[in-house]
């Protein structure tokens, strides 16, 4: 009975090809807009409010512990991080890809630097090619970094801006010609490839020196090894695959580093994490009141297309009164018409819940394809438009769907 | 032993009395109608416009709900049925083929046809052969997939009398079944019903103004006022015809008076 009451149902949506359309415009409008805008939720939150805040949101710092802390314990060298815990994170990184996409050293230095006459302090950063992928770097002139640098050790650095203009001046021509020439860090020759625009915002790299780790180590400032320990690093900064991770993401590096640290039960962490929870709860708090206004819109929508689908249905029972005497009189009862008219309004409602899903995928796979954000369809907003516009199709087709249940035959049949 | 076979009584109606309500007080459209008519009979109810012969039909077939009296259907008491008893009642015990077709005009004859088997449940191969045969029963084996809005007047009265049969019911039921139709094919329609009810044995009352219709039947009851009326058909003739009439069916003519000869509808 079922497989020939939702046949009906189909065929009367053929036969009113265009009506049905236009009834379903706002299901149609309303489910599209649901996936499409919660799928896209989680791009905007990356991509667009990215500019604003910056990678920061998608970044846990690993940073020394404050040996004068309450709770700090008495050892030498308390606090300090070395390549051992750099490493020990890589390989927690490379352990789960679902959480980590980078892991990128900071091995800083205070410097003096010169270009012919004039000096200038400032804090050198050894650092990998991977740094853009932690920290916003827009290039004004040359490149940043590359692994080629890192493993030849090449006497190579990126200046931030306010050093290059204390070194060049502001004007653009003498900031790009400053690409390619020597400058002396700590005394030690080294050649400009690229300067970093300016800045600003608590991450900036305008006072800084960029150089490989390994150039920074063996070239410019000699021995800053830890005690037994090798390299001491000054922060670790780890990019993660979604700002959405934060908390696993801290827990593991908490485990990971408390576990290789030897750091006894019950003792507080001689390491500090620095998560952008807070840059990210107003992210979040925006984007959510964003979503959620949208959703909110959609899901009006959705109800105002139940109402369409209500007037539309109230309708085909009184132009179709007569085909219900005549199956009355065949013998279709009550809760036979009941279930024919319901499935009806019930198929307005899903195949335009489906048009307006597969209008969203295409919208947002295109923006997705012109704006390289890497937006992926939120099947859990298609199932939730899916089923609230079942449930608006049966919520509002049920009264129209009683009306003609409840017809007498005999006047259903006399109908004119 | 005898094999005749014992004629049971299908439909056994008493002291039936339907009132609609009116602007006035209630009208009382039947008004204490007693009817029998048993299994394998052909029956015709006529009488003048409006004195009830479509609303008892509509009691009949279980459409509507009396005001008052007893109904006994095939054995079964079916006065006072819950809605969803009626309807299965209506679906397998009644045929009904309307003056107008009633055919939906979205599916094909044969999908018409199936139409009391879908609400019996049947499943939808035992369906489709069972439609397919009443269509060729009725003449339009060739005609299974065209829409009604391709089929002449005789034709679809034709898939609506297979869709009336299809499901084997006790009794099937025509009210002015070729009141659309022009007098050959009306005459074809008849011919149809006639065949069936000698052929199969089916029970069938027909509902006509038509009195060669009447006169062909093995009975007529007659309705006046909302009352059975005694010789109705001598409404339609006049005397020396109607004792032609009963004298064809082996009766001993009963001399009646003349009345509205003017009016009769002729054919
Ligand atoms: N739903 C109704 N409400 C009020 N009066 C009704 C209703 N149905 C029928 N009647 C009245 O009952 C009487 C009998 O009607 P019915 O339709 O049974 O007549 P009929 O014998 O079939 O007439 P016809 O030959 O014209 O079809 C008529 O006077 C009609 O006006
Ligand atoms: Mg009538």
């Amino acid at each position: 009975m079922l497989k020939e009451q939702i046949g009906m149902a189909l065929d009367s949506l053929r036969a009113n090809k265009f009506r049905s359309l236009l009834t379903m415009l706002g299901i149609i409008i309303g489910a599209g807009t649901l996936v499409a805008v919660l799928s896209l939720g989680n791009a905007l939150q990356s991509s667009v409010f990215e500019q604003f805040v910056d990678l920061g949101t998608r970044r846990i710092a690993v940073e020394p512990g404050d040996p004068r802390a309450k709770g700090a314990r008495d050892v030498p060298g308390y606090g300090l991080l070395s390549i051992q815990d750099y490493r020990v994170l890589e390989d927690l990184a490379a352990a789960r890809p679902d959480l980590f996409r980078t892991v990128v050293p900071e091995v800083a230095v205070n410097t003096e630097v010169r270009a012919g006459t004039t000096a200038i302090r400032a804090l050198l950063v050894g650092t990998s090619a991977d740094y853009p992928e932690v920290q916003t770097v827009p290039m004004l002139a040359g490149r940043f970094l590359t692994a080629a640098d890192e493993a030849d050790g090449a006497r190579v650095g990126v200046l931030g801006y306010l050093v290059a203009r204390d070194l060049f001046g502001a004007e653009r021509e003498a900031l790009e010609a400053a690409v390619g020439r020597s400058i002396e860090v700590n005394g030690q020759p080294l050649t400009i490839i690229g300067i970093v625009d300016e800045n600003g915002g608590p991450f900036s790299t305008d006072g800084r020196v960029f150089a490989p780790v390994s150039t920074v180590r063996l070239r410019l400032v000699g021995d800053l090894d830890l005690p037994g320990r090798g390299l001491q690093v000054n922060s670790v900064l780890l990019g993660l695959t979604s700002e959405q991770l934060v908390d696993p993401a801290e827990a593991a590096i908490v485990a990971a580093l408390r576990s290789a640290r030897n750091v006894p039960e019950g003792a507080i962490n001689d390491f500090e994490v620095n998560t952008p929870t807070q840059a990210l709860s107003v992210l979040q708090g925006i984007n959510g009141a964003i979503t959620g206004f949208i959703a909110l819109v959609a899901g009006i929508s959705l109800v105002v297309g139940g109402i369409g689908i209500m007037n539309i249905m109230l309708v085909a029972v009184t132009e179709r009164t007569r085909e219900i005497g005549v199956r009355k009189a065949l013998g279709a009862s009550d809760g036979d018409v009941l279930g024919q008219f319901v499935l009806e309004a019930l198929a307005l409602s899903i195949v335009g819940s489906l048009i307006g899903i597969a209008g969203a995928i295409a919208i947002v796979v295109l923006i997705g394809a012109v704006t390289g954000i890497g937006a992926p369809i939120s099947w859990s907003a298609v199932a939730i438009a899916l089923g609230f516009a079942s449930l608006i199709g049966i919520g509002f087709g049920f009264y129209p769907a009683r009306r003609a249940a409840m017809l007498q035959p005999i006047e259903a049949l006399r109908y004119e | 032993m005898s094999t005749d076979y014992i004629t049971s009584p299908i439909v056994q109606i008493s002291d039936m009395v339907k009132e609609f309500p009116t602007g006035d007080g209630a009208f009382r459209a039947l008004d204490g109608v007693s009817i029998q008519v048993d299994q394998g009979e052909m029956v015709a109810i006529m009488g003048p416009s409006g004195s009830g012969k479509s609303t008892l039909m509509t009691l009949i077939g279980l459409l509507d709900t009396p005001t008052s009296g007893r109904y006994i259907l095939d054995g079964e008491d079916v006065s006072s049925l819950s809605r969803l008893e009626q309807a299965r009642v209506r679906n397998r015990k009644l045929g009904f083929v309307f003056q107008n077709f009633n055919l939906l005009p979205r599916l094909s004859a044969v999908q018409n046809v199936e139409l009391p088997l879908v609400y019996g449940r049947v499943d939808s191969r035992q369906r489709r052969a069972q439609a397919s045969a009443a269509l060729e029963a009725v003449g339009l084996g060739a005609k299974l997939h065209n829409l009604p809005n391709t089929l002449s007047g005789g034709q679809k009265q034709r898939v609506a009398i297979a869709r009336a049969l299809v499901h084997n019911p006790a009794i099937i039921l025509a009210d002015e079944p070729t009141g659309a139709l022009d007098t050959r094919t009306g005459a074809e329609i008849m011919a149809l019903f006639r065949e069936l009810n000698r052929e199969q044995g089916r029970t069938i009352i027909v509902v006509t103004h038509d009195p060669e219709i009447g006169r062909h039947m093995d009975r007529v009851i007659g309705l006046r006022d909302g009352r059975l009326a005694e010789n109705i058909l001598s409404e339609y003739y006049g005397v020396e015809v109607f004792e032609r009439v009963e004298r064809e069916h082996g009766l001993e003519p009963v001399p009646v008076p003349v009345r509205r000869q003017g009016e009769a509808s002729r054919i």
